[in-house]
């Protein structure tokens, strides 16, 4: 979803914009990809793409598909598949994501989960219980 | 049944032969109806609901964009009509709908490619188009049931709530997506705006924000006042939602959307 290099969401992908005339407070969900390069207190969630350009300035848990980092976050990240940290990027919170890289220059004080493990931690977080018990019940019978 | 409603700047007479072709033209095509004219002591709101009580189920507007955009929302009130459009002059919203000027409009009424397409509701008022708010210091944009709100950081934006746009949006993206009047949502969007060198306002589209909603409640300290289709005053709080597919309208193969 992202471009190869500049790290940008493709145009026409491109749903909701925070530009830096505006501040946005509150549970903020998007349906689309989000490019972020104002100001955001609280919470942000997507199911597809989030880039945060280099002025924007973040207090808030992020839950997102994708995440390109150019500017500053305080908050915790819980990211599906690819988190990316520019040399501009500021994170202060801790990271969760299945693939991550970071760029020299990069601030990142906080604790960082990567690879299956990550998303597999999520996982262990939500039991099944139904099929658990079903999986001991054949273990017992075979 | 078709019942074309005249604005009242058609009683000039230079208008008195197009009209006449036109009239002609509605004959030939077997598309004629009632016709009444626009005046001080005849409101559209009144001509119209008249003409639904006698059974029209098209009501044609004949005039300008000021013409449509006053006729959209006492149409959009009234169930199960169809509204089309015979513009006598050059003007953007009949190219945004593919609509011929003049003579030629009765072919795209008469062919009826029909498309229903969302509205912005503000408080009772629907509108076709934007609805554009005056920045404000006090100014909190509440969306989707007051889950976020948005506020200017600077005070300088260009504010508006967009259901379609007839100009293509300037910028650095280009999203087809963006004031579409078919996805059932509206656009907020901020233009940061700045003084240019001859005190002419200059918009920023490349630090523009735009946020898809549903619904959105528009508050104040103080009252503002907002404008639906450069028409119409709404004063805050106002609570503005899409209506999705509310209005039927007669378009050409040649519209914008």
């Amino acid at each position: 979803m992202f471009k190869k290099e500049e790290g940008e969401i493709k145009e026409g992908e491109t749903e909701t914009i925070i530009g830096p005339s505006v501040k946005v407070e509150g549970d903020f969900h998007g349906e689309g990809s989000i490019v972020v390069e104002g100001q955001v207190n609280g919470t942000l969630r997507t199911n597809q793409n989030l880039k945060i350009g280099t002025n924007a300035k973040i207090k808030a848990d992020i839950q997102a598909a994708n995440v390109f980092i150019a500017g500053e976050v305080k908050g915790n990240l819980q990211i599906k598949e690819r988190a990316e940290l520019k040399s501009t990027a500021k994170v202060t919170g801790d990271i969760v994501t299945k693939i991550i890289s970071i760029e020299t220059g990069a601030v990142l004080n906080g604790k960082c989960t990567s690879g299956n493990e990550g998303t597999a931690e999520r996982e262990i977080m939500k039991p099944k219980i139904k099929n658990n018990r079903n999986n001991i019940l054949r273990k017992e019978e075979f | 049944m078709y019942f074309y409603l005249y604005d009242s700047f058609l009683n000039n007479k230079k208008y008195v032969s197009t009209l006449a072709k036109i009239e002609n033209r509605l004959i030939d095509l077997g598309i004629n109806g009632k016709i009444d004219k626009l005046s001080v002591l005849k409101s559209a709101q009144e001509a119209i609901e008249d003409s639904v009580k006698n059974g029209v189920d098209t009501i044609v507007a004949v005039g300008n964009d000021k013409t449509f955009a006053k006729i959209v929302p006492i149409v959009a009130k009234q169930n199960g009509l169809t509204l089309g459009f015979i513009p006598l002059e050059d003007n953007v919203i009949a190219k945004f709908l593919g609509i011929p000027t003049g003579e030629k409009a009765c072919d795209t009424l008469s062919s009826r490619l029909i498309e229903r397409i969302d509205l912005g509701k503000a408080n009772d008022f629907y509108f076709f188009s934007e609805l554009n708010i005056p920045e404000s210091e006090d100014l909190t944009l509440e969306c989707n049931g007051g889950h976020f709100r948005i506020n200017s950081v600077n005070h300088s934006n260009v504010i508006k709530i967009c259901n379609l746009t007839y100009a293509s949006l300037k910028g650095n993206f280009k999203s087809r997506k963006l004031c579409d009047p078919n996805d059932g949502l509206l656009e907020a969007i901020f233009t940061p705006a700045s003084t240019g060198l001859l005190g002419k306002n200059q918009l920023d589209f490349n630090k523009r924000s735009v946020f898809p909603i549903r619904k959105i409640k528009i508050k104040s300290d103080h009252s503002l006042s907002l404008v639906a289709d450069g028409e119409t005053v709404i004063k805050t709080p106002v609570i503005v939602q899409v209506v999705p597919k509310k209005l039927k309208l007669i378009v050409g193969k040649e519209r914008k959307f």
